[in-house]
């Protein structure tokens, strides 16, 4: 019963611009297909972050990097094959994630933290510098929508099932995960990682295969962004795409599958719905979006999906 | 089974071990006593691993594992049940057992659901324990005791062949420490036990042999009542007269 | 590279190191004292550039805007930590989100206030000339810079080891909840702190200021960006850990820019992450695994 809803909901998204036509503008389907790259990108994160307790706050820097090489890829094969650019960004997301990841997986918490930002912080700035490979700060323009055999992306229409598809697909991945034998050691090692010790696993390499993992997928997320708006820009990989990911994951609700999804649906909300019923020369989306994260730290830490179980418990009671 | 030879430990200028040599024959029963501070728990955790020796050697089976990491030892065979409880609080009984069960198997199979083996499995180590009908309650909501009956089922679904128990008895009512006394004494005669114990009682009731460890040093070590009988012993003890029989 | 040329670099890594300390110092002082690491650091530092802008617009000192601006953000850390911080006393992650929280509050309102525009802060008169040194000409601010450095360090450490409050501080960075049971009145310490972390960043703020100019981004780079390198490779919590980050990182991403240009920054990585694989705590860091 359950699978059918599901199966049902994921349809609903995946042909969401074609039953939308009549009532919603294309608008609609932009900022939707931008949210479900969110998404994506967040619930990589959460795997980190929710699942294994790795608070990593330079998950962008595998973000960018995918986008950066579905761009490139791209130019420099001469081609708009999807799995040859989007093969890329997965290796690439996955090259870096374990290359950091190495240097990174012994250290938890606070530490944990500020290396996963000084360390991506420098990529960032790599891309920033190395004009030649990247487009430096002009950023790298002209990133062909991608194509599937004889199929061509380049219907915004089109290019939004696409990420959709890709979204169910990667819920489908992240939720099987989840309830696998892997899934439950990750939360081990976040619940009681010497008792994990004890009991035969081996932790680093643990926290490093779910690291390599989330950022594969960051990876692909990054290259759903260069696909859309074809264009790659060194703020992918920056501190405020990192940032972006860790809000959204904790003012949905960390941990769960839901959390991500809901958050990056209000990140989305706040970034581009509320700018245009300001006045346009108040531009203070971020700063309402910190003042938002800050209300959920200090008074819902399990996020939105928290106050839902929350309220959802009372409501039983009744 | 087990063999601790002139093991050496040092925290900054204090020796907490001072040159240790023991050994353990398979599916023998061993309790460590001592004052506080003798290096009781130091012994436990450096034949754990999460403390690495300053000097002296370890072997498990014939195998020396000096410089082995906690995981490696525990896919040895050897199982560690903490002084303080750790468990996965969150987690349910069931799912606290079901990590120590799936840890024999390897953790990266990603893609399937958790067997329905490994709760069943899970679900018999918790009844032998006592905790039958308890399986779904997480963690952090039993009771001090049902929690040291919950290490002791982890730690034996782990299918160890040396059981480390620090202190299983720590902080428990009568009741509960003769419940979990006679859990341990019904255990399979194959399993090899250290026990560091407070408790006299419980360590007579369970241990062949009994190791007296005195400021790092051993300064007895036999059969239990010839260590009982022991002057020094009680030298030692002094103080500590609850505990001497 | 003629011998004035490596002579005139290191003079600009020494200042760029002398800059890094006065930033850097703040956050490490936070982190060893309440195990906090206040990611709005940067925005501070930035908030302490764009103070002094005024500061200098409307009364046209330099020397004043350096006394305003660390005043300001003390006032701001002081206010702060009792209204947020404080609420989340042990949980140190939180914290740390928290500050993240902060800083996007703090640079989307800067740049609402002030315009997101690149903006330039002169240095004060008397010290925008230049001085011929060997092989060369060198601007005199960046050897004022150099100085005021030292000087600070200096101070630092006298007041560190000399003083009452230095005590504190070395005390409350050891164990600060024991100085709560000492009587010590652990609140306005810890609020006293964040103030004097915060009045630091912005200090380091109005000094960079006639070097690095003043504009969006600042608060990253090389604010957050630079300071985070200089405690994670010279150690957390520690005067003279800072000092031995800021002497590594400040001359190395002078030559690293100019031997490498486009990919400098990789030599910062590499650095980065050889002290990591060899002392993950940081060169003089203290071992500090909090949750």
């Amino acid at each position: 019963m359950r699978a059918a809803l599901v199966a049902a909901a994921a349809a609903a998204v995946v042909t969401f611009p074609y039953w939308s036509r009549p009532w919603a503008s294309p608008f609609a389907t932009t900022l939707l297909r931008d949210a479900l790259i969110l998404a994506i990108f967040a619930l990589s994160l959460d795997l980190l972050v929710g699942r294994a307790g790795m608070p990593s706050l330079g998950h962008a820097a595998f973000f960018g990097a995918g986008a950066y090489a579905a761009g490139i890829a791209g130019q420099r094969f001469a081609t708009d094959q999807l799995p040859v650019t989007l093969g890329a960004a997965a290796l690439v997301g996955a090259a870096l994630a374990l290359l950091i990841g190495v240097l990174v997986v012994r250290s938890e918490g606070i530490f944990f933290l500020m290396l996963t930002l000084a360390l991506a912080q420098i990529v960032f700035a790599i891309a920033f510098q190395w004009t030649a490979v990247t487009g430096g700060s002009n950023g790298l323009s002209g990133v062909g929508r991608p194509m599937l055999a004889a199929v061509d992306f380049s219907a915004p229409d089109l290019m939004y099932v696409l990420v959709a598809v890709t979204f169910v697909l990667a819920v489908l991945v992240l939720w099987g995960l989840a309830r696998s034998p892997y899934g439950r050691a990750l939360t081990g090692v976040r619940e009681n990682e010497r008792r994990m010790r004890a009991l035969g696993y081996d932790t680093a390499r643990l926290r490093l295969s779910a690291f390599v993992i989330a950022g594969t997928i960051a990876g692909i997320a990054g290259a759903l962004s260069a696909y859309s708006t074809r264009f790659v820009s060194a703020q992918d990989a920056g501190l405020g795409n990192s940032v972006r990911a860790f809000v959204t994951v904790l003012v949905g609700g960390a941990g769960t599958l839901g959390g991500p999804i809901v958050g990056s649906a209000l990140v989305s909300l706040i970034e581009r719905v509320v700018p245009s019923l300001l006045p346009t020369d108040l531009r203070i989306a971020d700063a309402i979006l910190g003042i938002v994260f800050i209300g959920f730290v200090l008074f819902a830490r399990q996020g939105m999906v928290g106050l839902g179980h929350a309220a959802l418990v009372r409501v039983s009671r009744r | 089974m087990i063999e601790i030879r002139d093991l050496r430990r040092a925290f900054g200028g204090v020796m907490a071990l001072d040159g240790v040599t023991l050994t353990l024959a398979d599916g023998e029963r061993r309790a460590v006593i001592g004052p506080n501070g003798a290096g009781k728990t130091t012994l436990i955790n450096t034949l754990a691993g999460e403390t690495a020796p300053t000097g002296g050697a370890i072997r498990l089976a014939g195998r020396d594992i000096t410089r082995l990491r906690p995981w490696q030892r525990a896919r040895l065979g050897l199982a560690h049940v903490y002084q303080r409880t750790e468990l996965f609080a969150p987690l349910a009984a069931r799912d606290n057992v079901a990590l120590a069960v799936a840890a024999r198997r390897g953790p990266y199979r990603m893609f399937r659901a958790v067997p329905r083996s490994e709760y069943a499995e899970s679900e018999a180590v918790l009844e032998r324990v006592g905790l039958a009908g308890r399986e779904s309650v997480a963690a952090r909501a039993l009771s001090h005791g049902e929690r040291r009956q919950l290490e002791l089922a982890v730690a034996l679904a782990q299918r160890p062949r040396v059981l480390l128990l620090d202190e299983p008895t720590a902080g428990m009512s009568p009741l509960e420490t003769a419940r979990i006394t006679e859990l341990i004494a019904g255990l399979d005669r194959a399993l090899t036990i250290l026990i560091v114990e407070h408790d006299m009682d419980v360590v007579f009731r369970l241990a062949d042999r009994v190791t007296v460890l005195h400021e790092g040093r051993v300064i007895a070590d036999g059969a239990a009542a010839d260590v009982r009988g022991d002057t020094r012993v009680h030298d030692v003890y002094l103080g500590k007269a609850v505990t001497v029989a | 590279m003629t011998a004035e040329l490596v002579f005139q670099q290191a003079l600009n890594g020494l200042s760029f190191g002398a800059l890094l300390f006065i930033l850097a110092s703040g956050l490490s002082l936070v982190f060893g004292m309440m195990d906090v690491v206040n990611l709005a650091h940067g925005a501070f530092y930035m908030l302490g550039a764009y103070v002094a802008l005024s500061v200098v617009q409307s009364t046209g000192s330099f020397w004043l805007a350096m006394l305003a601006a660390p005043l300001a953000l003390g006032v701001l850390g002081f206010v702060l930590e009792p209204l947020l911080l404080r609420r989340l006393r042990a949980r140190h992650l939180d914290q740390v989100l928290l500050t993240i929280g902060v800083s996007l509050v703090i640079v989307d309102v800067i740049g609402q206030v002030w315009g997101r525009e690149v903006r330039s802060l002169s240095a004060p008169a008397g010290l925008d000339g230049s001085v011929t040194l060997i092989g060369g000409v060198y601007p005199v601010y960046r050897l004022f810079v150099i100085a005021f450095g030292v000087a600070l360090a200096a101070a630092m450490a006298v007041v560190y080891r000399r003083t009452r409050i230095g005590m504190l501080i070395r005390a409350g960075v050891q164990d600060a909840e024991m100085l709560g049971a000492l009587g010590v009145d652990t609140n306005r310490l810890f609020a006293s702190t964040f103030a004097t972390g915060a009045a630091l960043a912005g200090l380091a703020g109005v000094i960079a200021a006639p070097v690095f100019g003043v504009q969006p981004g600042m608060d990253t780079d090389p604010g957050l960006l630079y300071s985070l390198v200089v405690v994670v490779v010279g150690g957390l919590g520690t005067l003279s850990g800072a000092v031995a980050g800021s002497l590594l990182v400040g001359p190395a991403d002078t030559f690293g820019k100019v031997l490498f240009q486009d990919v400098a920054l990789a030599v910062i990585f590499a650095i980065v992450a050889l002290v990591l694989l060899l002392k993950p705590t940081g060169l003089l860091g203290r071992i500090r695994i909090a949750r």
